[in-house]
């Protein structure tokens, strides 16, 4: 490979291509479109196979940096470490078999809508394989709004049920919030510290040491948390998760068990040389990750619907994944994280497959379903085994290696997390066994009379996964290599073996059984009716508190009446200009005025100008107020022949024609017009904000062209001299215009071009209704 | 609005509607140097088409979709800011092109103009989706 750092953004850009390729292709290629992405995610996962095959053993890792914002120190920056591309590895290889799993799973609802499934599945896997490579904050940040958005989307599949509708704005709300919180923590890191680089922020420990000492770090880190915590679904952030399960199950699988939700672990993984040794750091997560692990195992022997049950146990890993690096165990985190992977992921898709079967997803009408679907049988016992952290697979090697960890805490709190983590893996245990035994074991219900053997496109993504589960809890020294060399801590501790190397963890995997048995035993006891109100509830209370004060405010003050605008427009910038006279001690006084100079048809013009004013506002029809308005503009343009300024002449002229026009053309769709309509008060403060307009205006226009003020810096000479030597014009204005301030212009005729589709839009849909 | 038949208007628009928009085009391309500029030539452009739909009509006038020339101009005036951008230069970085003419000689082009052509072409057709789709209203 002669540029391997270039297989970065390949890795990461190429799904993006995908997806746009996608809703090209939409119309035509439908469903067929899924195809790109087990190609696309076929392809980032080989780069990424051959980039971490390269660096294997601590070459030191590649990246690359493309400038993006140089003056705020942002870059395009990737790198491939170990654990980055283990993160990329998983996303694309789940993205591959859930590419696989949806060919075959998704129902034909429309080529166009197939397509655009396919495109937002391509952009949330670009999204995510973008979080694991960013080696930049602000870039990281971009991607993890993206994957916000994307799974917006994808939650929202099913538009027209309000469930779905509901689940998708929760999930985009609460993980959006997080975003915005993560986004003000990253900004006050990378301003204070001078970088957004994470390879710089982790290499100079000074540039922490100056966050720390301006007592910004704990709110920095804090807010970042909030971010990793909302994205993982952490306590009290937990509850959109379950509400997520509205999306197909590819979408559940592969955002919500797989990869999204572990996005914010990996931001753990990521921060944890940097914050590791912050006060707030393992006083956050530690309780915050130990009550999610047992909350979400709890909740689960608590839900009939399968997709519930495996999002509140997802839930709970999470809050393990959480507390091993509250505990700063990093060492443990490849290793737990494949592992969930490895088992999670084929139950979703194997719940799929029985919904697939049977169209129910509850519990209590499901069973016996072991003769129908022998092979689906088989890859979800071998998942469950797994997850139940039974020998010989992945899972109890995880299981074995993390009491072994949580060993070596010692003292009374390290006793106390050891004592809740085997309860948490207990109820876990029984959570999983009552999963695949109330499907598959006892008498076959009657929703298994149809039921039969799943395609081999659904089947083979989910034995894949469980066939790792199974390779790798047989083959414990390869699985204790990659959970090493992939860690984000290579360096810690870590020994996997099937045959305990010490008694302790043995002994504790055999009570987490035991205890997990009696759990299963006594677990219709937990199905009580007594429910909590959940942080749903008090989420949608907060949620519809801010929508009624929305809806109160919009109607106090955005009423519709144009008058009530302008004059809340024209009082509050004359206020400002008040306040900015003041502000500056400046004077009319200070302007000496004369009228000397006045010519007398100059003060003919005023003259004509005032009276004509006088009618708009005396006038008593509409009509005679355009007519007045109009005279007081062309002689407004009089002045400026007058007083030799060709160009605005111009413009006056024309602006005056065209407005003349518009106020004809919607004179006859007005209003009656009813100038006695005023209240004494009303009158009064119109009164007061036409005053104090004028009154301003005037003062300003004094002060700009009094000689005292020009001396000090001169504008217009300054625009006048640039103009020719720097664009080649002699017309300062529109130099000014298309030139200096092109970019204020380019705003401008932005907002021009969005009038005309507005009036083209609304016009026309209301002629059509 | 009623279609216009008075055939005073429609003979002074018969020459008025064109001279108008000579003296728009004019306008536009001294503008760098001399009064006049993008907005001003796109408001007289404007003028002249709304003499033309007072004098002929509004179907006539209905004819062409004004909001996909404001949305060409869009298109035109960030392209001439773009790509300075992709070129390395800042974003809106115009120049200056001297061009070698056989009639006219020395001739000097600001990329400038280019914006200022998009500027041109939103007025008018803001303004003109304006007249057009207001006049079309019914009570």
């Amino acid at each position: 490979m002669p540029r391997p750092d270039l297989l970065l953004p390949s890795i990461v850009l190429l799904p993006f291509a995908a997806a746009a390729l996608a809703l090209l292709l939409g119309r035509r290629a439908g469903g067929r479109t899924g195809i790109l992405m087990v190609l696309a995610a076929a392809a980032s996962f080989a780069q990424a196979l051959a980039l971490a095959v390269a660096g294997w053993g601590g070459a030191p890792p590649v990246s690359v940096t493309q400038p993006w914002i140089p003056s705020l120190g942002v870059g395009f920056a990737l790198q491939g470490d170990p654990f980055g591309l283990f993160f990329a590895l998983l996303v694309s290889g789940i993205g591959l078999l859930v590419g696989v799993y949806a060919l075959a799973y998704m129902p034909d609802v429309g080529p166009s809508r197939l397509a655009q499934f396919y495109a937002a599945l391509l952009a949330f896997m670009g999204s995510m394989l973008g979080i694991a490579l960013a080696a930049d904050l602000i870039l990281l940040f971009v991607f993890w709004e993206l994957t916000s958005i994307t799974s917006f989307i994808l939650i929202g599949f099913w538009y027209d049920q309000d469930e779905a509708r509901h689940g998708a704005l929760t999930a985009l709300l609460v993980t959006a919030l997080g975003g915005l919180a993560m986004l003000a923590g990253f900004l006050i890191l990378g301003l204070s510290s001078g970088t957004f680089s994470l390879a710089r922020l982790t290499a100079s420990p000074d540039a922490l040491a100056r966050l720390a000492d301006s007592g910004l770090l704990t709110p920095a880190l804090v807010l970042i948390l909030i971010g990793a915590l909302t994205k993982s679904a952490q306590w009290p952030f937990h509850f959109w998760l379950p509400g997520a399960m509205v999306a197909p199950t590819p979408v559940s699988t592969y955002l919500h068990a797989a990869t999204m939700v572990k996005a914010g672990v990996f931001l753990l993984g990521r921060l944890l040389p940097l914050f590791g040794d912050a006060a707030a750091w393992s006083a956050v997560l530690v309780p915050v990750g130990l009550f999610t692990f047992l909350l979400g195992a709890f909740q689960a022997l608590r839900e009939h619907d399968l997709k519930a049950i495996l999002a509140r146990t997802t839930v709970s890993a999470l809050g393990l994944f959480t507390m091993i690096y509250g505990l700063r165990l990093p060492g443990q985190d490849a290793l737990q994280i494949l592992s969930h992977a490895a088992y999670k992921g084929p139950l979703f898709l194997v719940a799929g497959i029985v919904e697939h079967a049977t169209h129910t997803r509850d519990l209590r009408r499901l069973g016996g379903l072991r003769r129908a679907m022998p092979l689906t049988f088989a890859v979800c016992l071998v998942a469950a085994l797994s997850m139940a952290g039974l020998p010989p697979f992945l899972g109890f090697l995880a299981k074995e290696a993390l009491y072994e960890a949580l060993l070596h805490l010692g003292g009374a709190a390290g006793a106390l997390v050891l004592g809740l983590a085997v309860l948490a893996n207990a109820m876990l245990f029984a959570a999983v066994l009552r999963l695949a035994g109330g499907i598959f074991l006892g008498p076959p219900a009657a929703t298994v009379e149809h039921a039969h053997e799943a395609s081999p496109g659904l089947l083979l993504p989910p034995a894949v996964l469980a066939g790792v589960a199974a390779v790798l809890g047989l083959g414990a020294p390869l699985a204790e290599g990659l959970a090493r060399g992939f860690s984000s801590a290579p360096g810690h501790p870590l020994h996997l073996s099937l045959v305990p190397a010490h008694p302790g963890p043995l002994l504790l995997s055999l009570a987490t059984v035991a205890l997990g048995l009696l759990i299963l035993a006594g677990q219709r006891a937990l199905q009580g009716p007594g429910r909590l109100p959940g942080m749903q509830a008090v989420w949608d209370r907060g949620l519809d508190v801010v929508v009624r004060a929305a809806v109160a405010f919009s109607a106090r003050w955005q009423s519709g009446s144009v008058r009530w605008y302008f004059s809340g427009t024209l009082a509050f910038a004359a206020g400002l200009c008040i306040l900015a006279l003041y502000g500056t001690g400046l004077s009319v006084l200070q302007v000496p005025v004369s009228l000397a100079e006045m010519q007398w048809y100059g003060l003919a013009l005023c003259a004509m100008l005032s009276a004509s004013a006088v009618m708009v506002v005396r006038s008593t029809t509409r009509i005679g107020a355009a007519i007045a308005l109009t005279s007081n503009g062309f002689l407004t343009a009089l002045l400026f022949v007058v007083y030799r300024s060709p160009d605005i002449l111009l413009t006056q002229i024309l602006i005056e024609s065209v407005s003349t026009l518009f106020i004809l053309l919607v004179l006859y769709f007005m209003p009656p017009f009813r100038p006695d309509g005023f209240t004494a008060f009303g009158r009064l403060v119109n009164l007061a904000i036409s005053l104090a307009v004028g009154v301003v205006m005037f003062v300003f226009i004094l002060l700009a062209t009094s000689p005292a003020l020009r001396e000090t810096r001169n504008l217009a000479a300054d625009y006048l001299t640039r103009s020719l030597a720097e664009a080649g014009g002699a017309n300062a204005v529109n130099v000014i215009i298309v030139d200096f301030r092109a970019i204020d212009t380019n705003g401008e005729i932005t907002v021009l071009v969005l009038v005309a589709l507005l009036v083209y839009g609304l016009l026309r849909a209301r002629r059509a209704a | 609005m009623s279609s216009g038949d008075t055939p005073i208007l429609r003979t002074v628009a018969r020459f008025a509607v064109p001279a108008t928009i000579w003296v728009s085009v004019v306008i536009f391309f001294q503008g760098h140097n001399l009064p006049g500029g993008g907005f001003i030539a796109g408001v007289m452009a404007a003028a002249a088409g709304a003499m033309y739909l007072l004098a002929f009509g509004t179907r006539r006038a209905a004819r062409v979709r004004w909001w996909k020339v404001a949305v060409v101009g869009l298109l035109i005036s960030v392209t001439t800011g773009t790509v300075p951008f992709l070129l390395g230069r800042t974003y809106m970085d115009h120049e200056i092109w001297h061009f070698h003419l056989p009639v006219v000689g020395e001739y000097e082009l600001p990329t400038a103009t280019f914006f200022d052509l998009g500027v041109y072409l939103i007025v008018l057709g803001t303004l003109m989706t304006i007249f057009v789709e207001l006049s079309q209203e019914r009570l």
